[in-house]
């Protein structure tokens, strides 16, 4: 169960984390597209 | 009004794949033939279809970009080819990683395995393609000729070949006696999955277009 946690863990991570560059992404070419 | 759905619809996603992320490895039962990497399953064909889906894309929008001339369309084209080659690369990896594990080896130079680095060959030109030419128009004019004769080859190298020829890949998905073999929580999970990166897959898409028609203004001003 132990590795099974550690890759879900990471698994998560990596989600987090590309979906929050994404979002920030999101709101600076939503920033741009306004000037 | 539009700004709040969006937001929650992407709160939606993110929330949609972590919660069966997580379901894959407390809810759904394993296929004991593939014992712990069968949760390779719930990343590596949502990838696959996901390169698939984008790569039709890509070749719907190179035909109107020939049919109509609007070079939004050749921008959606090549924002669906990019993230095609980035989802099959991860297939790319994703399977490598499981052959390892069940075939024993990271590459066996399988017809599976064969074809989808044929599939990257193909696509890896089309991007060498659409930087080796500067002027717009022909750029977009080319590459939507490339693009629509190149997605040609998607359903040969990836339905086809690995039928006609022995492949140690398990049988696909819908199997050819027209069966779905899974158990009934792996195929939710599946499913579910294969929803969640769809909608990855547009979120990117979008984000991928609006930063070309960015950079188009931006060449254009």
């Amino acid at each position: 169960m132990t590795g099974n946690a550690v890759v879900l863990g990471v698994s998560l991570l990596v989600w987090v984390l590309l979906f929050f560059y994404l979002w920030r992404l999101d709101r600076r070419v939503k920033e741009l597209e306004k000037r | 009004m539009d700004r709040e759905v969006r937001m929650i619809g992407r709160l939606a996603l993110f929330l949609w794949i972590a919660g069966w992320m997580v379901a894959a490895f407390v809810w759904a039962p394993l296929v004991p033939v593939l014992g712990e990497t069968t949760r390779v399953l719930y990343f590596h064909i949502p990838a696959a279809w996901v390169t698939v889906l984008a790569l039709a894309w890509s070749m719907g929008h190179s035909v109107l970009y020939l049919r109509r001339r609007r070079i939004e369309h050749d921008h959606h084209a090549a924002a669906a080819a990019e993230i095609g080659i980035l989802f099959c690369v991860a297939a790319t990896i994703s399977g490598s990683l499981w052959a390892k594990a069940m075939w024993g080896s990271y590459w066996n130079w399988d017809p599976r395995e064969t074809s989808i680095f044929f599939l990257l060959l193909v696509y890896a030109a089309y991007l060498a393609l659409r930087s080796a030419i500067e002027q717009e128009e022909r750029r977009a004019r080319l590459s939507a000729i490339y693009s629509a004769l190149a997605f040609v080859t998607v359903p040969f190298l990836m339905f086809v070949v690995p039928r006609i020829y022995f492949t140690l890949h398990p049988d696909p998905i819908i199997n050819p006696r027209g069966k779905l073999d899974m158990d009934p929580r792996i195929r939710i999970v599946f499913f579910a999955m294969l929803a969640g990166f769809t909608g990855l897959y547009f979120w990117l898409q979008t984000l991928r277009v609006r930063v070309a028609r960015l950079e188009h203004r931006l060449d254009e001003s």
